[in-house]
């Protein structure tokens, strides 16, 4: 506001407050009388005069806080006099008079200030400037339905952009800006002190409006040299070329290693070039952080640090001495359900860490033979995920992990070997290897003549090429689908993993060989309940490509009368995932009333579909909760199985209290299907938390379902889940803050969520490996800072919940922070602040690893 | 001949020089000098797959200084055991039961869990389930009737069902058998068996039991269930008003708890149930007088069976209401006070090693005591030698031959709670029994009819009542007993 007039507001006020109803006081009155002169003077002939009447009559009002009682009255003369007197400064002054006394929807705010001079937007203070704003908005939107020109319009709107910039008030300038459609505006005002705020606000934004927003951010960011964030913005739109050209600008080897950090944790495939780094032990380096070779390293420091190197058995984690009178007495018999559950407890809890009590543990100590014995405690197909399982207890250690896997391709029992391929792909999972093992160790095998070695090579090339969109494999692995003599199940794998290779290529020969088998298959064929997984592969062809699914899927649902529908839902759904797109979830909710046919069921992909959309953001996710318990009121039986899944996703490694009070309650569910789901969404909620609750909870699930063997295993399953990793990973796709959504983690849990839509007839039969999909979406949920050379470097740092307020120019990030020293682990919606200023983060986003270089303005 | 390094688990071995002209596999032997792995067993990553034994060096372009990855283990090859585990799955289903830790559910067959809990209740008696494996004997007394002998051998094969099942039994034949011998349990109610009283199921079969498991070769004598749950009374009648007193001795099943105003706890219930007035004709007065009847407990079955009288009969709703109250009952309860003095008596020396006993097992006696005890130690013995002689004096001759093991035990008069019989409503002849058995590992089972439930001890003490819960009827105590 401009300063008050000290002679009008400071001596007059104590003798206006007492007469301030009867009459003006002495001062006001003169004050008046003033005006009036003035106004008269404006009518005057002289042209002179004239002008410096209105100069005095400008500055009256400018430091004169009562202009109300006088300004009916002059706006008028002084319109009148317009006319005649033509004159800017006069339109200034009538302007400002009409923005005071103007009634709504007339505008004359703006018609004077068109009229008016073109000096400062800002004289008459931010109130003004507001109002200005609202009329510009409504004209602009006048002039468009009318046709008008807006020249005029645009170069008011540069002017008060200009102005807001200027005054830290960088949402009303995006505001209005986004109202007259010209964002392109905001790049000529941004300067190195208010484009941080000014792109903060455009990607909160940018949530609920087109993607487009980003764009302008993107460009800001390069401007100013911010890389991190500008390659966020890249990655969100997977606009590979413009991650490059933001490495291209990077000029800084420890910076451009930090933007590699970021792209590794993104997981996308990612090849440097000479025009990148030109130099070549640099881009090794560099390569080497992209394909994660670091990470079990990272993983490793961080685990000796928090002190829980120590492995668990199964009981650790089972607690039974806790329950005690209720807990089963019989724990020495064999059951091999049970020891299923327990190879997946311990494939869990002690996953990358590279030790275990039941499998590697003990060869260790006896050489070999209680080891063995664990391993063969199961029956058949069980004793692939025994086997498999030490790929996850060795997970991203690809040296030491083939090493230990590796005697054991040289078993006699197919099963085995098929278990020890699964595992060498679980070990290679996000991790590229210079020498690339994977693909050689496990090529020869797809083509073996045991369906179950055949699957298991398959999946481990699914999980350890995810993303990489690699010909070869592609190849392979179309021509297995196309083949067909081969049975249903290994079509089905491979349609699951070739469908992880190709993720978000919309490859078009692997999608006509899909929708070939999908087509063709008969009716015994369609009976089969892992046919679910085969639209999925298919989808995620599509994963996140929004429109361009569209004509694949309404292909598929106008030709097949079967399962048309089921493959359109799982194609939209997949295509949509993590955009929060309202209509798509409304068409979901839509779909989920309508009831379906007898064994034509689409609800439990609609129902994902839901989760998927609408986990992008924090207002859909809670709106998606509510819609799901409404769903869970009215729906049939088979959505009534998908809504604890849906909100197992939405909450994935997230236990809100209320979606664990929710499942708590499903978990007890009258239909042992939806209890079965209820459970393993507690564990997907609780991932890798080691939640205290959901731990007690599933405990005592465990005595109260202790005489059902499937519903135990599932329990059994949810506790391994809460204590992934002792605690110290998640699976949550979303990182960066919340922003970047891992297209593979994403894709490892919608398979998974996808199987477990038929618990009974998938996990609980033979193919319970498909949980291993899970290893695709498991990642520390770290901070590890590390110094230039990369080692780890530890620093005192804030942690706290993340908030994004805060007084204006000093944004908030975080609120209820302790202070720790790295490395630490950051839970769900926490946000972690350096808190030292010796050093200097690379990246202003405190997750996953970050390189620090020391400030060199820093004193003691 | 290039020289490459080779990158084997975590180590790197560097300089190895390849000689191209001879076959991959004199460069595996060379590798196998280094590392010990055979060379079947190596597998090195080139590009594009693996290296085979016959491959061309010049086609795979080897470069000076390329890095190889070999992977492999001299480690044994993992061989299947033998023989593999047998999973509990595939156990037959008698064998499961010692997994499990429990015994069978009994199906509801139409308002019977007051027959369902009664059963699991008894079935809990190892001894009776002794008995009735020998029943019927080869010499069959002519007392028991047809309609006994068919009850009993319905418990006999019922409580074998349930031994040997892990899933709900449907005690078809033992309810038809009840319902023959005792035609009230028939009752029907709008068409519909009505809901019994499980005190008289426990009591009518009980007396069953003690009628055909008499041993016909004792002619008078003590059978099986008297020994398990027969409690002898020694009732001392006074009248007060003529001064006169008599002595009389009966024999019951249980001991009743009386629940009124002031009883809290089973022990006041108890002292209560002991205690009755009752009017008579008097010889002295010449006419009927009030006459106080106590009566104390002349001999200790090895179960003891503790009836709660929560149902009194009320008119004015014409059925057996029930008495809310809360009434606690101990997991261990000692019957000292009930004794006689003479059982007391008897009591002395076996609860005296008992008491050394458990002190022995917390390790309260001290080592001054144990030097000091030299003498209590030959009069404990002394005791001992007059008691067992008295004791086997009074009863050798009622004591069956197949009983000697158990008769070097002397009971102590302690118990502890194996079995609650509860009852869940408002009136005998509704609502919903439950049996909470202690099964031999320890652990409590709640039988709701077909359903077992584990529950924790702490939570048996809360039947005691007081609210709209299940609440304690009928408690059975085990004895506690040492060697002697």
């Amino acid at each position: 506001m401009p300063p008050k007039d000290s002679s009008s507001a400071g001596g007059g006020d104590t003798k206006n407050r007492r007469k301030k109803d009867e009459y003006l006081s002495e001062e006001d009155l003169a004050l008046k009388q003033q005006l009036e002169v003035y106004v008269k003077t404006v009518h005057d002939s002289d042209p002179g005069l004239q002008k410096a009447a209105l100069e005095s009559l400008r500055q009256e009002i400018q430091y004169s806080n009562k202009l109300y009682d006088f300004s009916s009255k002059a706006i008028k003369v002084l319109a009148s006099s317009f006319r005649n007197a033509t004159g800017k400064l006069l339109a200034d002054i009538l302007s400002i008079l009409a923005f005071t006394m103007s009634s709504e929807g007339e505008r004359e705010i703006l018609k004077y200030k068109l009229l008016g001079s073109e000096g400062d937007v800002g004289l008459w203070g931010h109130d003004y400037v507001r109002n200005l704003t609202v009329a510009i908005v409504q004209e602009y939107e006048r002039r468009q339905i009318e046709k008008d020109p807006i020249v005029d319009l645009m170069d008011l709107v540069e002017k008060i952009v200009a102005f807001h910039m200027k005054h830290n008030a960088e949402p009303e300038a995006v505001d209005l800006l986004m109202e007259v459609e010209d964002l392109y505006l905001l790049l000529d005002h941004v300067d190195s002190v208010n484009y941080k705020r000014a792109c903060l606000y455009l990607a909160s934004l940018a949530k609920y409006f087109e993607n487009h927003v980003y764009a302008h951010a993107y460009i800001i960011y390069m401007q100013f040299e911010e890389f991190p964030r500008a390659l966020q913005i890249a990655l969100y739109f997977d606009a590979i070329e413009n991650a490059r050209d933001v490495i291209t600008s990077c000029n800084d080897i420890l910076k451009k290693q930090q933007l590699c950090f970021i792209i590794a944790r993104h997981g996308v495939a990612f090849d440097l070039d000479e025009v990148m780094c030109e130099e070549d032990e640099e881009r090794k380096g560099m390569q080497q952080i992209i394909s994660n070779a670091k990470l079990s390293e990272g993983y490793l420091t961080l685990a000796r640090d928090i002190e829980v190197m120590e492995p668990k058995s199964p009981e650790d984690i089972y607690k039974s001495h806790l329950l005690d009178g209720r807990a089963r007495s019989g724990e020495s018999s064999n059951s091999a359900r049970q020891n299923l559950a327990a190879i997946f407890v311990n494939a869990f809890v002690n996953a990358g860490f590279g030790q275990d009590k039941l499998l590697i543990g003990p060869a260790k100590a006896s050489s070999g033979d209680s080891s063995t014995s664990w391993l063969f405690k199961h029956k058949e197909h069980a004793k692939a995920s025994a086997a498999a399982s030490l790929g996850m207890i060795m997970l991203w250690d690809v040296d030491c992990g083939l090493a230990q896997i590796d005697k054991y391709s040289y078993s006699s029992d197919p099963h085995i070997i098929a278990g020890a391929l699964l595992g060498v792909g679980i070990v290679n999972c996000r991790v590229k290897h210079d020498c690339d093992p994977a693909y050689a160790l496990l090529a020869d095998y797809v083509h073996n003549k045991e369906s179950s070695i055949r699957i298991g090579a398959i999946m481990g090339l699914g999980i350890a090429y995810a993303g990489a969109q690699d010909e070869k494999i592609t190849r392979m692995l179309t021509s297995i689908i196309q083949d067909a003599k081969e049975s249903l199940d290994v079509i089905v794998f491979s349609a699951i993993s070739v469908g992880l290779v190709q993720m978000r290529s919309g490859n078009k020969e692997v999608a006509r060989a899909i929708i070939f088998v999908l087509k063709n298959l008969n009716d015994s064929e369609l009976g089969e309940p892992l046919n679910r997984l085969l639209p999925l592969g298919l989808g995620l062809l599509y994963l996140q490509m929004e429109g361009s699914v569209n004509a694949t899927a309404e292909s598929l649902r106008r030709s097949d009368k079967r399962i048309g529908q089921y493959c359109y839902m799982t194609l939209i759904s997949c295509a949509y995932a993590g955009t929060g797109d309202v209509l798509k979830v409304q068409h979901f909710l839509d779909k989920c009333t309508q009831r379906c046919k007898k064994g034509k069921s689409y609800h439990g992909p609609a129902v994902l579909g839901i989760a998927m959309v609408a986990m992008a953001e924090e207002l859909g996710l809670e709106m998606a909760i509510r819609s799901l318990e409404h769903l869970l009121q009215y729906g049939e039986q088979n959505i009534r199985t998908a809504v604890p899944l849906a909100l197992g996703l939405l909450c994935i490694s997230n236990p809100k209290v209320n979606v664990t009070n929710t499942l708590r309650r499903l978990s007890h569910d009258g239909d042992t299907e939806v209890a079965m789901a209820a459970i393993v969404s507690l564990g997907l909620i609780g991932a890798g938390t080691n939640n205290a609750r959901i731990a007690g909870l599933l405990r005592n699930l465990s005595t109260y379902y202790y005489r059902d063997p499937d519903l135990l295993f599932c329990v059994r399953i949810a506790q391994g889940l809460v204590h992934l990793g002792k605690g110290l990973l998640t699976l949550s796709p979303y990182h960066s803050e919340r922003f970047l959504l891992s297209p593979i983690s994403l894709a490892g849990l919608v398979i998974v969520l996808h199987a477990c839509l038929d618990l009974k007839a998938i996990i609980l039969e033979e193919y319970h490996y498909v949980l291993y999909f899970l290893v695709l979406a498991i990642q520390p949920r770290m901070l590890m800072t590390v110094d230039e050379n990369l080692k780890p470097l530890s620093v005192p740092v804030h942690v706290g919940q993340a908030v994004d307020v805060g007084q204006a120019g000093c944004p908030k990030t975080i609120t209820g922070f302790q202070t720790l020293s790295t490395p630490i682990l950051l839970s769900a919606g926490e946000r972690a602040e350096l808190a030292t200023e010796r050093y200097v983060p690379l990246s202003p986003i405190l997750e996953g690893f970050v390189i620090l270089k020391e400030n060199t303005d820093y004193k003691e | 001949m290039p020289t490459v390094s080779v990158k084997w688990q975590k180590e790197l071995l560097s300089n190895v020089e390849i000689d191209t002209s001879q076959s991959p596999y004199v460069f595996k032997c060379q590798l196998y000098d280094l590392t010990g792995v055979p060379p079947e067993r190596q597998k090195i990553m080139v590009k594009g797959g693996l290296l085979k034994d016959d491959a061309d060096w010049s086609t795979l372009g080897v470069k000076e200084g390329q890095k190889f990855m070999m992977m492999g283990t001299a480690d044994e090859i993992v061989k299947p055991p033998e023989k593999g585990p047998v999973f509990a799955e595939d156990i037959p289903e008698e064998e499961q039961v010692i997994h499990v830790g429990h015994s069978a559910g009994l199906f509801n067959l139409g308002n019977t869990c007051y027959m369902n809990s009664t059963v699991q209740c008894l079935h809990s008696v190892p001894d009776l389930k002794s008995a009735l494996i020998k029943y019927p004997p080869p010499v069959r007394s002519n007392e028991v009737d047809q309609t006994s002998h068919l009850l009993t051998v319905a418990t006999r094969d019922l409580f074998n069902d349930l031994d040997k099942n892990v899933k709900p039994v449907a005690p078809m034949r033992f309810l038809t058998e009840l319902r023959k011998k005792y035609p009230q349990f028939a009752q029907l109610h709008n068409g519909v068996y009505m809901q019994q009283d499980a005190e008289e199921c426990w009591t009518q079969l009980i007396y069953t039991l003690s009628q055909s498991l008499k041993s016909p070769s004792s002619s008078e004598g003590l059978d099986t269930v008297k020994r398990l749950f027969g409690i002898d009374l020694v009732s001392r009648v006074h009248c007060p008003e003529s001064g006169e007193e008599s002595t009389e001795t009966e024999s019951v099943y249980s001991l009743k708890c009386h629940i009124s105003q002031e009883v809290n706890h089973l022990h006041e219930g108890l002292k209560h149930g002991l205690k009755s007035e009752l009017e008579k004709a008097s010889p002295s007065l010449g006419r009927s007088a009030l006459y106080l009847k106590d009566s104390r407990i002349n001999d200790l079955p090895r179960y003891l069976t503790v009836q709660f009288v929560r149902f009194f009969w009320k008119r004015e709703s014409n059925q057996k209401a029930k008495i809310l109250r809360k009434v606690d009952y101990p997991l261990e309860l000692d019957v000292y006070d009930f004794c006689s003095d003479d059982l007391r008596k008897r009591l002395e020396v076996p609860r005296r090693i008992l008491r050394d006993e458990e002190g022995k097992k917390l390790g309260l006696k001290t080592r001054e005591k144990n030097s000091g005890s030299s003498s209590t130690d030959n009069d404990v013995k002394m005791a001992e030698a007059e008691a067992s002689s008295n004791r086997s004096g009074d009863s050798s001759k009622n004591e069956q031959v197949e009983d000697a093991p158990e008769k070097e035990k002397a009971l102590t008069g302690i118990y502890d709670l194996v079995a609650v019989l509860t009852h869940k409503g408002r009136s005998a002849d509704s609502g919903h029994y439950v049996a909470w058995v202690k099964q031999e590992n320890g652990k409590w089972i709640q039988f709701d009819d077909d359903n077992p439930i584990p529950q924790r001890e702490e939570d048996i003490t809360r039947l005691s009542g007081g609210g709209d819960w299940h609440m304690a009827y009928i408690c059975m105590y085990k004895a506690r007993d040492v060697p002697m």
